[in-house]
């Protein structure tokens, strides 16, 4: 026997018109059919401009224009939504389908106390009023799991952490005991221990008021801890649909194959991720003999390349006429090595004062406390120009976002050897040919040296990037966060390349992350941070597998797990 | 033979080039313009001002600046009148006979020179200032901040006739006295950008690369935050315009020798009551047209440069 599913999509079909006069169309939806069951969380999984936010929009009725409904029907509890005026979809909204956004920092309105948001949605959608609405209001928040509910009612949003305001949205968007929820991304902003627990919370108010939940994520960790049923997606279209178990264990499409192998995993180490089609380093580049030069002029020794002696960073908020002189220590009393050809990992949540090291060792920030010493030479002693250049530019950087870490108004090559002709350490004609060197280096066509950056890819900027600071010839180079902005699949081809360049080169890295994971496949050992404090360090495999310090512990339970086939 | 032919071709090159880079310009220009009337109107305005403006010495009927040629019994004629020479006054004479077409086409000659020359200098140092701000901070960035905000705390016009007050009159002061109109919120809103530029990594990797920091002002933040200094800098002509023939009409602005529109306007202010309305009103509606062309072409570059608008607007 069937029943009528909650919600049932067919052959949704949503187009962007683009072009000079808007003639071309972009499909961002190419004949989508979903179905849901009440009380059934069902994930939504793919990677940038799959698509999966355009689903959600369509089904509330959200659609900006000149997003175009080309065909398909959406029927919730058998009801057609599409063509629906915006009154009727008015009822429907926050009624009946509650929506979830990705930052509940914005979501949540700033002036007005969290009391007061979720007695106004109750308002909106209930007969209750005065005390009864308060009264609800608390239950509401401690069902969503708020601690001290009757006390947060009086905050602001701003006095709350992520996590708490997430809940708190939570709370709003199950006031009105709607039928579906559509979360868009209900996690990405927080951190990994934040995250596991906020969407158990998910996962209990979906049994507890069986609430269908549609999940959107690029995360296929959330889903695999979250979601019984997985619809795939790429460039707007069906991929593939299976129960959670099924796709990620026996995926059948190449795409969801690759997709899997692209994520990286915590359990062990692997060599580079097995990916199936990327560009391998061309050995016959004369990129390669740029590089080498100068590697065949240094002993290969194995020494300690930069030495961090208890160094603290306190930024100092100057005293105002309102304001007394405020200190923030980001970083407090931090030690650590690193061996030439060695990667070291500082791994840690938002905040941490990962980054601020990094800026410091670089000397982009200035050193409250302790010393740097690279090279055997602390930068602070070097007098003649010459020799402290030359100590700076064999430190390079691979920076965090790709869309600002290049200079908008040059080409790409300019960006890459600008620096080395400012410096004179290079003439015009060879920077050119130098340029396309690196850039074919990277995995990149030579001949796109001559393209403004706005013409790339989060992934091809970011290898621009490292083409970028490969040219100084770098022995050291501190990687911030350098995939956090990219897609799994851009990003384990990143990291490959990073290895590859690596051992290579025999270049040493700094590799800072958020992910555990990630640091997992690409540090050999790891130094684990919270709140400016170095917590734990040791190898990568002592951290992973007997982690010492509680914190430590905490961060790898909170990761989300999944058992995959071994694609290896 | 064979150098001509040489020469030729490098002049063809050249001229290619330039058709090359005419094109360039037309096809940012055309997505801007391309649908908006009004605008397109305003731009064909604009040409046909800026055109009589550079020809006025070829074209005008007359030099209203040689004295020789004028007639003090062809005073006060209304438009369309025959003049003692013989040839037709199409907008009348002022009262000393000379021809108002003429004096309109120098004029309108004289306000736009002024209006470029103060626009692109004060912007000029608006930009270089507002980049020095914003790179060197510290006492730098005090200094000149706090000069923009007591720039900007005084009326321009106030400001212009203290100006003009202790230097006299004359084109050049008058020029000065614009520029420092202009100046100041340039030098903010360049200030302002280049801060937002500069907490983007493109920066600190020019900066770990050791490139000083005044290729940093020019290669990376200068070609970064121009984009809105530019879109502002119609608005800053018409202004310009405006306040130059708001000082020549108060009589401080350029000397009587050399007419802008707004001396023109001023000229015809005694007559008008007796019925001699063209004397005041045609460099008066030369001049409002003007601006209103600047204005509109500005407003639609703003809307163009605006992202918020754009999305609706499409």
């Amino acid at each position: 026997m069937k029943t009528t599913p909650l919600l049932e999509i067919k052959n949704l079909t949503v187009t962007y018109p683009y072009g000079p006069q808007g003639k071309d169309e972009l499909k961002a939806l190419d004949q989508i059919f979903i179905n849901l069951s009440e009380g059934q969380i069902s994930g939504i999984v793919g990677e940038s401009g799959a698509g999966k936010s355009t689903i959600g929009k369509a089904i509330l009725g959200l659609l900006d224009p000149p997003a175009n409904l080309v065909s398909g029907e959406i029927r919730f509890r058998g009801n057609s939504l599409v063509g629906l005026s915006e009154a009727q979809f008015e009822s429907l909204r926050g009624n009946q389908i509650g929506y979830i956004y990705q930052n509940p920092m914005t979501a949540l309105n700033p002036v007005l106390t969290i009391g007061e948001q979720v007695i106004e949605a109750i308002e909106a959608n209930t007969n209750m009023r005065g005390k009864n609405a308060q009264a609800y209001a608390i239950q509401l928040l401690k069902r969503a799991e708020v601690s001290f509910a009757e006390d947060r009612l009086q905050k602001y949003p701003h006095q709350l952490s992520g996590g708490l305001c997430q809940r708190i949205v939570f709370a709003i968007a199950i006031a009105a005991k709607p039928k579906l929820i559509i979360a868009d991304e209900p996690t990405t902003a927080l951190d990994v221990t934040v995250q596991k627990s906020v969407l158990q919370t998910l996962i209990k108010l979906s049994k507890e008021e069986q609430i269908a939940i549609i999940l959107i994520t690029h995360d296929i960790g959330v889903i695999a801890e979250t979601c019984d049923y997985v619809y795939v997606l790429r460039n707007g279209k069906h991929v593939e649909q299976d129960t959670t178990n099924n796709v990620l264990q026996r995926p059948t499409q190449d795409y969801t194959k690759s997709l899997m192998a692209s994520v990286p995993i915590i359990e062990k180490r692997l060599h580079r991720f097995p990916l199936s089609e990327e560009a391998k380093l061309k050995d016959a580049s004369t990129g390669l003999h740029y590089l080498q030069e100068k590697q065949s002029t240094q002993d290969s020794t194995h020494e300690s390349l930069l030495e961090v002696h208890n160094l603290s960073k306190i930024f100092i908020t100057p005293s105002s006429l309102l304001k007394a002189k405020q200190l923030f220590t980001a970083v407090k009393n931090v030690s650590f090595n690193v061996m030439r050809g060695e990667t070291v990992g500082i791994v840690g949540e938002s905040g941490s004062g990962k980054t601020t090291i990094g800026r410091m060792i670089l000397g982009l920030e200035d050193i409250t406390d302790g010393r740097v010493i690279y090279r055997g030479k602390d930068l602070k002693e070097l007098v003649d120009s010459a020799e402290r250049r030359a100590h700076c530019l064999s430190m390079q950087c691979i920076f965090q976002d790709p869309y600002s870490s290049l200079n908008p108004r040059m080409t790409a090559g300019e960006n890459i050897t600008y620096g080395l002709r400012v410096h004179k350490m290079i003439n015009p004609d060879k920077a050119k040919s130098l340029a396309q060197d690196l850039m074919a280096l990277v995995g990149l066509p030579s001949e796109d040296a001559e393209k403004l950056p706005h013409a790339f890819s989060g992934g091809e900027r970011q290898r621009i990037g490292i083409a970028r600071a490969l040219s100084y010839r770098p022995d050291f180079i501190f990687c911030d966060e350098p995939t956090s902005a990219l897609d799994v699949s851009v990003q384990a081809n990143l990291l490959n390349l990073l290895k590859d360049l690596q051992e290579k080169f025999s270049l040493t890295l700094l590799f800072v992350s958020h992910d555990l994971a990630v640091i997992r496949q690409m540090c050999d050992s790891v130094i684990v941070m919270k709140e400016g404090e170095a917590l734990e360090k040791g190898s990568n495999k002592d951290i992973f597998e007997s982690p010492q310090h509680n914190y430590t512990k905490s961060l790898l339970n909170s990761m989300p797990k999944f058992n995959r086939i071994d694609l290896i | 033979m064979h150098f001509s032919t040489l020469e030729f071709a490098t002049k063809s090159n050249k001229m290619k080039n330039l058709k090359h880079i005419f094109n360039s310009l037309l096809n940012k220009i055309r997505p801007i313009f391309s649908g908006h009337y009004i605008a397109i109107a305003g731009l064909i305005g604009f040409s046909f001002f800026l055109l009589v403006a550079i020809l006025a010495p070829w074209i005008a009927p007359q030099n209203p600046y040689d004295l020789m040629v004028l007639d003090i019994m062809d005073g006060l004629l209304p438009p369309l009148s025959k003049l003692g020479n013989g040839t037709t006054a199409w907008l009348g004479t002022d009262a000393l006979g000379r021809d108002i077409l003429s004096a309109v086409m120098y004029g309108l000659r004289l306000s736009l020179f002024v209006a470029f020359v103060a626009v692109s200098i004060g912007t000029t140092i608006g930009v270089i200032l507002g980049l020095l701000a914003a790179v060197k901070g510290g006492w730098v960035e005090t200094i000149i901040m706090r000069a923009v905000d007591l720039k900007v705390s005084f009326p321009g016009i106030l400001l212009a006739l203290m100006m003009l007050a202790i230097f006299g009159t004359g084109v050049d002061k008058i020029i000065y006295a614009l520029i420092i109109g202009v100046w100041a919120s340039k030098a903010r809103l360049t200030r302002s950008q280049a801060l937002s530029e500069m907490q983007k990594e493109y920066i600190d990797a020019a900066r770990i690369s050791g490139i000083p920091n005044w290729r940093i002002m020019v290669r990376f933040l200068l070609p970064n935050s121009i984009a809105p200094v530019l879109v502002m800098v119609p608005m800053a002509l018409s202004g310009a315009i405006g306040a130059e023939a708001t000082l020549s009409f108060l009589g401080v602005g350029v000397p009587i020798t050399e007419p802008s529109l707004g001396l023109l306007i001023a000229n015809g202010n005694d007559y008008i009551l007796s019925g001699k309305w063209w004397i005041s009103i045609i460099p008066g509606l030369v001049l409002v047209s003007l601006v209103l062309c600047i204005n509109v072409v500005a407003d639609r570059i703003r809307e163009y440069n605006n992202p918020y608008l754009k999305s609706k607007d499409q």
